[in-house]
């Protein structure tokens, strides 16, 4: 990590530790989230959203002042059929970029590679999100050296110990070869069908839903976060998504930096309530999830139910 | 493949294990703290759900919710592990050997007979009837070298075999199979059991459909009820496989259950499946099976040959993964400088 953003996260954990979780109300205004409302939210996405659930995580790493049994919330086995990479230099091919902010070079990416609906107009006044700050410092060198250049020169060659013959082979009612199924139209035979477990945790620090990735190969093996910025749109990757440790599970896990998400949020209540749309706060994780999808269009998770954004004026 | 109609031989897609970073965690934790030397066998709980989207099965996945407590953080929390309709729980057993010989030791095929007879005896109990999860009991055998910070393991789905295997015949999306009206009630009964928590994570169900189309999911334990209505009788279960062509692992051992439990030889099952979290009558799938099992299946006393190893990028080898850059404090140390 690099140094900046390690003073960072001490900076952030101790003021953690010593203020309490806002209570009062300041979504309207901040578009930020207070504890209680978080969990409103969330129950709102479950049942809306069945994929998604509430889960406890590791004891251990339980946080006081959200109850036991909805510490963060989680969707697994996500399909991600594409890189996001691969699919923003299909885009440039064909016509170039678009931001949807033209001020600096920093504004969100339009959502290409994403399922075509869209919500009138207020989607296409959505803000950019402003340059970020830690972003500036530079790419986080230390990802190479944590997860290690050197190959996994420990594990043998399982070959070794291949089994003979059995059953499997002949029995005629096992189907063959399908542990893989690519759903790839390309000719290179190279098969890209990731999952990815994605979690939503509260960020007590900058009070707002903070999202977390989890990616997994195409034989379901645990991927590297390294790999995992191939699906993140690369106006992001190693900026406003970088590599941590999860508040609630083990290991290091690719995660949206939150510092911003205030800031883009009350831009995006501030375009429904010029149109007219009073937001509600359990709708706050379906407009957050929209506006993530900017940033891992290729991901496939689910916050795409028709939903009334807030009590309309009209 | 494609011609189902003259009944060609039912294919299962196998079910595919998937570990998450927690569970070797805690294994290494348990491992060190509580277990010791200890290498007798652990009852652990694997999590699956209906497949829910059309481009990706869903899996058998093991979380650290998967092993037993570390003793230091046993609060009662078990309420919270319980299962919900994302994570079906389903028994398993964990064999994890002290040295790597040791490992590739172990006798695979007497371990998975061995589940398959629990299986077996489940079913002639009449256990399967009141706890469906059974039927997918899994193995689990593991290698933990806690000083390279790798895991050696394996996974079976231990699977009854029918001798001769069951024949299919038409099957297709239950959309196409029933009428309109039925197959929005089959889809609305089996929201409802979904959406219930007494009864979303029990994977194997019984769906009645009466003369006037309307469908019911009841648990197998009414199954002689359902016999005196005049009524279609689906069997249902959870379908993690996205297939279109082809019913998912779990229904192997369900088809052994219904043929060895009541009698029956032609069964009409429904793969259930869901997209973002709803059922889907256009990926869900009826067919019909034709089980003609030989003499010995109405013997308790003789368990059938089972198959289910689970293959490694198709071959009969272990997978490994190396947790060194997450877990070893030396790493740790350096990328923390």
């Amino acid at each position: 990590m690099v140094l900046s953003q390690k003073l960072h996260e001490a900076f952030k954990g101790t003021v953690e530790r010593i203020t309490g979780p806002r209570t009062v109300s300041a979504f309207k205004e901040k578009g930020v989230l207070s504890v209680s409302e978080f969990i409103i939210a969330g129950d709102n996405l479950v049942s809306k959203c069945p994929t998604w659930s509430w889960e406890s995580g590791e004891p251990s790493k339980r946080k006081s002042y959200l109850p036991p049994e909805k510490q963060y919330l989680i969707t697994r086995n996500v399909p991600c059929l594409r890189r996001a990479a691969s699919v923003e230099e299909e885009y440039e091919a064909a016509g170039g970029e678009v931001l949807l902010d033209n001020d600096d070079n920093d504004g969100w990416l339009a959502t290409h590679g994403k399922p075509t609906e869209t919500n009138g107009d207020a989607e296409e006044n959505l803000p950019s999100m402003e340059t970020l700050e830690i972003g500036k410092n530079g790419t986080i060198k230390s990802i190479s050296s944590y997860f290690g250049g050197e190959e996994e020169e420990d594990i043998p060659d399982m070959a070794d110990y291949e089994e003979p013959d059995n059953l499997i082979e002949t029995d005629a009612a096992t189907l063959q070869s399908t542990y893989i199924i690519a759903h790839e139209p390309d000719d290179d035979n190279i098969l890209r069908t990731r999952t990815y477990d994605v979690s939503i945790t509260y960020d007590k620090y900058y009070q707002t839903p903070r999202v977390w990735l989890t990616g997994y190969d195409e034989s379901r093996r645990l991927l590297e976060p390294e790999l995992v910025l191939e699906d993140v749109s690369q106006d992001h990757a190693r900026k406003t998504v970088t590599i941590e440790d999860h508040p609630h599970l083990p290991g290091k896990h690719a995660s949206v930096h939150p510092c911003r998400h205030g800031a883009v949020m009350k831009k995006i209540i501030d375009v429904l309530m010029s149109h007219g749309v009073e937001p509600e706060v359990d709708k706050y994780l379906f407009l957050f999830l929209k506006f993530v999808a900017s940033v891992i269009p290729t991901i496939e998770y689910d916050y795409t139910m028709d939903f009334d954004l807030g009590s309309s004026s009209n | 493949m494609s011609q189902n109609d003259n009944g060609s031989v039912l294919q299962f897609a196998p079910f595919q294990s998937l570990v998450d970073e927690g569970f070797w965690h805690r294994l290494s934790s348990l491992k060190l703290n509580t277990l010791g030397i200890d290498d007798s066998p652990i009852s652990i709980t694997g999590f699956y759900a209906p497949c829910s989207h059309p481009n990706v099965s869903n899996h058998l996945t093991l979380l650290s919710e998967s092993l037993p407590m570390d003793q230091d953080d046993k609060l009662s929390v078990s309420a919270i592990i319980r299962g919900n309709r994302n994570r079906c729980s389903v028994p398993g057993i964990l064999y994890n050997t002290n040295t790597i010989e040791s490992f590739h030791a172990l006798d695979k095929q007497s371990l998975l007979k061995a589940e398959a007879k629990k299986i077996w005896e489940d079913i002639h109990s009449g256990k399967a009837e009141e706890d469906s999860a059974v039927l997918s009991r899994f193995l689990l055998i593991s290698f933990a070298d806690l000083k390279k910070w790798s895991f050696h393991y394996w996974f079976a789905f231990p699977a009854l075999m029918l001798d001769p295997p069951a024949l299919v015949v038409g099957m297709k999306p239950t959309s196409q199979y029933f009428s309109l009206e039925e197959a929005e009630s089959i889809s609305a009964a089996c929201n409802e059991w979904r959406n219930s928590s007494s009864t979303t994570d029990i994977p194997f169900f019984l769906v009645c459909i009466d003369s006037n189309s309307h469908a019911t999911v009841r648990p197998l334990k009414d199954w002689e009820v359902c016999q005196g209505e005049d009524s279609k009788l689906l069997f249902g279960f959870y379908d993690p496989c996205h297939l279109p062509n082809n019913p998912g692992w779990p229904l192997r051992n369900f088809l052994a259950f219904i043929y060895a439990r009541w009698d029956i030889k032609k069964v009409q099952f429904l793969c259930y499946r869901e997209s973002r979290g709803f059922a889907d009558m256009g990926l869900s799938l009826v067919g019909e099976a034709l089980v003609s099992a030989p003499q010995g299946w109405r013997d308790p006393q003789s368990v059938p040959s089972a198959v289910g190893l689970e293959l490694n990028r198709g071959k009969k080898i272990p997978r490994c993964i190396s947790l060194a850059k997450s877990m070893d404090p030396t790493r740790l140390a350096i990328s923390a400088a």
